[in-house]
């Protein structure tokens, strides 16, 4: 909302700064955003006389002019306008000075003669589009003075962010009444011009209404033999500073009137009104309508509308009707003032895509008390500067007359509440300076009565609020609150907070960069890791295509991301993410299953960083790796890891089993998606569902093991066997055997012979026994067994 | 021939100085190690014609054998000694601490979750637990349980993304303020940390960011307690020295509600640096840190609860913090996941 401050000192005689203002309104819930000058671009802009105009000797259309500047300073100034002439009071840009498209007025010639400055139009000070001519200014305008100061255009404009509980303050005059309780200021509004009587003169157009629900108030006016034209300097200017378009006096003063005191107004053409009523019913399903800004609207049933006997004239509210819009040739005017309810106003609103300064008020809720002062207010303004009439006559129907909210109010609660003692007295100042009455005053619980521009102040909490807005929330003394909790709610167990950073910090303490990747992403996204398309979740409403679904994976953000570092030149991706991934469940309470899964995606060099770590490529070992270790973290039973075809991106894909749990995949990105992230080398993703893990961790035991006392013996084994027989296999063979003296076994080389279909895999067998030192030819002697074994069930070589 | 070994002895103990004395590095020292003292070595050799001698001659030459030979040890292992140290002195000497360390990979957090868990750390030192709630959330629980009936002005500061008509992305983390309460009876002391979306997308705005809301409802909680609960948290989060300002605002679920301002950290709350405006708090000298306020009624109404509570909530942008308290410029950066970024966290 702008607020400029000369406007609101016509409300309440406030004499201190801007800044000072903003700082206190903003300490009581209307925040400054800044201050700003709206004619800041013509500030060096000053007003002249026209002394003389001469017509230019070497020129057929301009003319010399002898400016009077004031103070005896005559300037010479070349002008082009087809209006200039003598005797008129101009603004003037001297030399030096800067129009606000930059351009800076330097001393010229123009065909011999000498030019030192520029008398300009609206459109070259950014006032109008108009460039017909040079602004003339009324005559009694003092010259010598700068343009701002004698035009007295705000220079000064508060702007400040409005709350939604404060559509009061989307007024100057609710600002002003803000600042005079803030202040201790008297405020005052305006006196209207003439005397309104609703009962005498004929009422011109009767008013019905259909929806009294949608419509709780609707007046009018009939301005009779109004001639439209530009509207004075001054509003217009006003209406530039609260950052409105300038239009005709007509339609300026219904926008001056919404800016000064809240209540949307609607000008309609009263002689393209057919049928001498003014209906307010709801559309029909599918009826059309053009409003103002020339498009045509599908309405339906829920929308308000402002009909004439056969037609639809307004959208209630929100905008008017294009074919009753008041024109250059209009002559009356019917002025519309009304009060709509504001969950109706929003919802067309909403629904058409179409905001207005009305609709932005009507939907937060307007001063039905003030709604005629209003519209007698526009009228006196209209009548006065458009040549019109006022006829006496007023419409009116009020379905649903205004009634405060009386609240039984103890100042004790606010006390209690807030924490701190304000006075009875002092409450009492309070409410009153904003325009609350108060009742029974001397007993303990109050009668606060609501004041009309504050839908907000409805209950006792609402009066809290405005007692601690006006005592100051900031001077509340601070103190710990004790706390208290329930002892059933003291069991703090395994929160899924808790495992989650448990996981984090595994993550990074392994040396992986944690991610965090939007949770939507392209339907594309997952159809391209072929994933199926039912079960997703899509995004009604999406910024853009590329976030139209929610995830189910998370393999689509760890690709973009690790597409962007490629991009800037990383040699080593390592990453993770742990978050939730969506899937469609109609027995969910949201329609969909919410799983938390650790992602890791690992690319490139195993190390970035050269010497002293040997040059390799990370691979399957290494994500592999990670998986075990992370379930050794966990203190999870070892992993086992199987082959599995026919996954959607994975290939090869491995599962992984841990216990009786399945918790996830891991395995090189398939070649062709891996290329569309342009990756040159293999992408290991990997993705394990958190829920799985957090119960396998929460049933894992911490037990201890005692310590052998008698040493092991150590003997090696080379087996040579079939590249198609995997290591795993082999081991599974070893441990299978259940020999009591081996403790374990271990592959500690593998050497595949590019050559040959046969590889050589060294394992590393542990024998003990339990109770005494084991001898080597015991040792020696287990060995055979297990090689015996070995021949005997894989058919390999030892 | 007695006389003839004892001689030959002398002479094997005194060549064998000499070379040990000559040997230079340890290969050298053992090969004469070998030469004279090993299995088939000098010394052996001639020991090796011990039998040949009268018995009663042999425990002399015996005897003496064995002294040559331990004094020839005691000079291999002194010689060997001096080696070992004139080498360990030449690598010291040569020791280069400046080469790179192996280092192992250095991971990171997220600047996101370093600031959940700093926050959720304060909180949880003041008695607080963390608690959680889904990501997409019925209308019920995210709007209307919260004082945001349909059509609500309120709506228009939090544009929705949604999945169905009664369904979306959560807009803040309100929502679990009133699943809390429902599960819970007061007294309630939570806060919860999480994703968040709306539809927006610019400089300053992406669609997805993170906050944490706290709750507490109890008996006879002021707006005192609220104040003294933020300071604490405020001046362990951002320093002791910290200012915090109380500004009147409006949340459709608190009331009275109040924006917390903290006093700018970049130019020490004055606005400027150097007489020119501080761009990081535009010159005010604050900084908009959270949200918060006294719990409306309609809330407690909405969950059911009536009778003698009072309590308060208060919400923050996570993304802020960490601006704010790492000095990243740039919203945008937090989801690019550029490592580059991401690498600057550590644990």
């Amino acid at each position: 909302m702008l607020v400029p401050l000369s406007w609101l000192r016509e409300f309440t005689p406030y004499e201190g700064s801007a800044s000072e203002l903003g700082e206190r309104l903003t300490m009581l819930g209307l925040e400054l955003e800044e201050i700003v000058n709206p004619f800041a671009a013509i500030m060096g802009i000053k007003t002249g006389f026209v002394a003389q105009c001469d017509p230019h000797p070497d020129s057929d259309h301009l003319h010399c002019c002898k400016v009077d500047m004031g103070n005896g300073e005559i300037l010479d100034i070349v002008c082009g306008a087809p209006n200039v002439a003598a005797g008129q009071k101009v603004a003037v840009a001297p030399v030096g000075a800067t129009l606000p498209d930059g351009t800076v007025i330097k001393k010229a010639k123009l065909r011999g003669q000498t030019s030192c400055g520029m008398i300009c139009s609206e459109r070259e000070l950014g006032l109008s589009d108009d460039h017909t001519g040079i602004l003339v200014l009324p005559e009694s305008t003092a010259i010598g003075q700068r343009l701002v100061d004698a035009m007295e255009m705000d220079c000064e404009v508060l702007d400040l962010s409005i709350t939604p509980n404060r559509p009061d303050c989307l007024s100057i005059l609710g600002v002003a009444r803000e600042t005079a309780s803030a202040f201790g200021l008297p405020f005052h509004v305006p006196d209207l011009p003439f005397e309104t009587d609703s009962k005498s003169g004929e009422t011109i157009l009767p008013i019905e209404i259909e929806d009294p629900e949608l419509c709780w108030q609707y007046g009018g006016r009939v301005i009779e033999g109004i001639k439209v034209a530009p509207s004075p300097h001054k509003m217009r200017y006003r209406l530039i500073a609260v950052g409105v378009r300038p239009i005709s006096n007509i339609v300026d003063v219904t926008n001056y009137i919404l800016f000064e005191c809240g209540q949307p107004l609607h000008s309609f053409d009263l002689d393209k009104l057919s049928g001498g009523r003014i209906i307010v019913k709801c559309a029909k399903d599918g009826e059309k309508f053009t409003t103002l800004d020339g498009r045509e609207r599908m309405l339906n049933k829920d929308d308000l509308c402002i009909c004439d006997a056969n037609a639809i004239v307004g959208l209630a509210g929100v905008m008017g009707g294009l074919d009753t819009e008041i024109t250059a040739q209009s002559h009356n005017v019917f002025l519309e003032s009304a009060v709509f309810q504001p969950r109706s106003i929003r919802k067309t609103s909403r629904r058409l895509g179409l905001t207005s300064e009305a609709s932005y008020r009507f939907e937060r809720g307007i001063d039905q008390m003030r709604s005629i002062w209003a519209l007698d207010r526009a009228c006196a303004l209209m009548a006065s500067i458009s040549g019109g009439l006022i006829n006496p006559g007023l419409s009116l129907e009020i379905p649903k007359p205004f009634k405060s909210a009386r609240i039984a109010y103890a100042p004790a609660q606010a006390n209690a509440l807030l924490g701190v003692t304000v006075a009875n007295g002092r409450q009492k100042e309070i409410l009153e300076s904003l325009g609350c009455a108060i009742e029974n005053s001397e007993a303990e619980v109050w009668t606060v009565i609501q004041p009309s521009w504050r839908p907000d102040l409805t209950r006792p909490a609402d009066v809290i609020e405005e007692v601690g807005r006006y005592h100051g929330l900031d001077s509340i003394p601070p103190e710990l609150p004790p706390v208290h909790r329930n002892l059933a709610d003291c069991f703090f167990g395994h929160s899924t907070f808790s495992f989650w950073n448990l996981v984090r910090d595994w993550g990074a303490g392994v040396g992986l960069n944690e991610a965090i990747n939007y949770s939507f992403v392209g339907q594309t996204d997952l159809d391209f890791l072929n994933l199926p398309p039912d079960n997703r979740i899509t995004v009604f409403n999406p910024l853009s295509e590329d976030q139209n679904v929610l995830r189910t994976c998370l393999a689509p953000g760890l690709l973009h991301d690790l597409a962007n570092n490629l991009a800037y030149g990383a040699q080593s991706v390592k990453l993770f993410e742990l978050a939730n991934t969506f899937h469609a469940d109609p027995s969910s309470e949201t329609g969909a299953t919410e799983s938390g899964v650790l992602g890791i995606l690992l690319y490139g060099l195993r190390h970035d960083s050269g010497w002293p770590h040997a040059d390799g490529t990370l691979d399957y070992a290494d994500i592999k790796g990670l998986v075990e270790h992370l379930c050794h973290f966990l203190n999870l039973p070892k992993p086992l890891f199987t082959r599995v075809e026919d996954h959607p991106w994975l290939m090869p894909c491995v599962q992984i089993t841990v216990g009786n749990e399945k918790p996830g995949f891991l395995g090189k990105v398939k070649t062709d998606i891996a290329d569309a992230f342009h990756a040159v080398k293999n992408v290991w993703i990997c993705e394990l569902g958190l829920d799985a893990l957090q119960g396998l961790h929460e049933k894992a035991m911490r037990r201890f093991h005692s310590l052998p006392i008698f040493p092991a013996i150590r003997r090696d084994m080379t087996v040579i066997a079939d590249k198609k027989i995997h290591a795993g296999s082999i081991l599974e063979r070893i441990l299978l055997q259940k020999l009591p003296l081996l403790e374990g076994a271990v592959l500690v080389d593998c050497f595949e012979p590019s050559d040959s279909d046969e590889r050589h895999l060294t394992y590393r067998l542990t024998f003990r026994h339990h109770d005494r030192t084991l001898k080597d030819s015991e040792a020696d002697k287990e060995r055979e067994k297990v090689a015996a074994n070995l021949r005997k069930s894989l058919g390999v070589k030892i | 021939m007695e006389m003839d070994l004892i001689n030959s002895l002398k002479n094997l103990g005194l060549d064998f100085e000499k070379a040990v004395n000559a040997a230079a590095t340890p290969d050298a020292l053992e090969d004469l190690r070998i030469e004279y003292l090993g299995r088939k070595g000098k010394l052996a050799e001639i020991m090796s014609q011990l039998p040949k001698l009268d018995p009663s001659l042999r425990p002399a030459v015996g005897q003496k054998a064995n002294e040559i030979k331990v004094e020839c040890q005691q000079l291999f292992e002194a010689k060997k000694g001096n080696l070992a140290k004139e080498s360990e002195a030449r690598t010291l000497s040569r020791f280069d601490p400046t080469l790179p360390g192996r280092e192992p990979w250095q991971g990171s957090l997220h600047p996101v979750s370093l600031v959940i868990r700093e926050v959720c750390g304060i909180f949880g030192r003041l008695g607080f637990d963390v608690a959680s709630g889904p990501e997409v959330e019925i209308d019920r629980y995210n709007f209307e349980a919260l004082n945001m009936p349909p059509e609500h002005p309120a709506r228009d500061m939090q544009d929705s993304l949604y999945i169905t008509d009664s369904t979306l992305l959560r807009t803040h983390t309100s929502p679990v303020q009133v699943r809390t309460m429902l599960a819970r009876r007061p007294p309630i002391a939570i806060v919860a940390p999480g994703k968040v979306y709306r539809r927006d997308s610019d400089l300053t705005h992406t669609p997805m960011f993170h906050q944490i809301e706290g709750l507490m409802v109890g008996k006879d909680i002021t707006m005192a307690h609220l104040r003294g609960l933020l300071q604490a948290f405020i001046q362990n989060v951002f320093g002791r020295h910290t200012k915090i300002r109380f500004r009147p605002s409006f949340f459709p679920f608190t009331e009275p509600s109040a924006e917390v301002d903290i006093s700018c950290m970049i130019c020490g709350g004055k606005g400027e640096i150097n007489g020119a405006p501080c761009r990081v708090c535009k010159g005010t000298g604050w900084l908009e840190i959270l949200g918060c306020g006294m719990v409306d009624p309609n809330v407690y109404e909405s969950v059911g609860y009536a009778g003698d509570i009072s309590g308060f909530a208060f919400g923050m942008g996570i993304e802020r913090i960490a601006m704010l308290k790492y000095g990243i410029n740039d919203l945008r950066i937090f989801f690019q996941n550029d490592t580059r970024f991401l690498e600057q966290f550590g644990l």
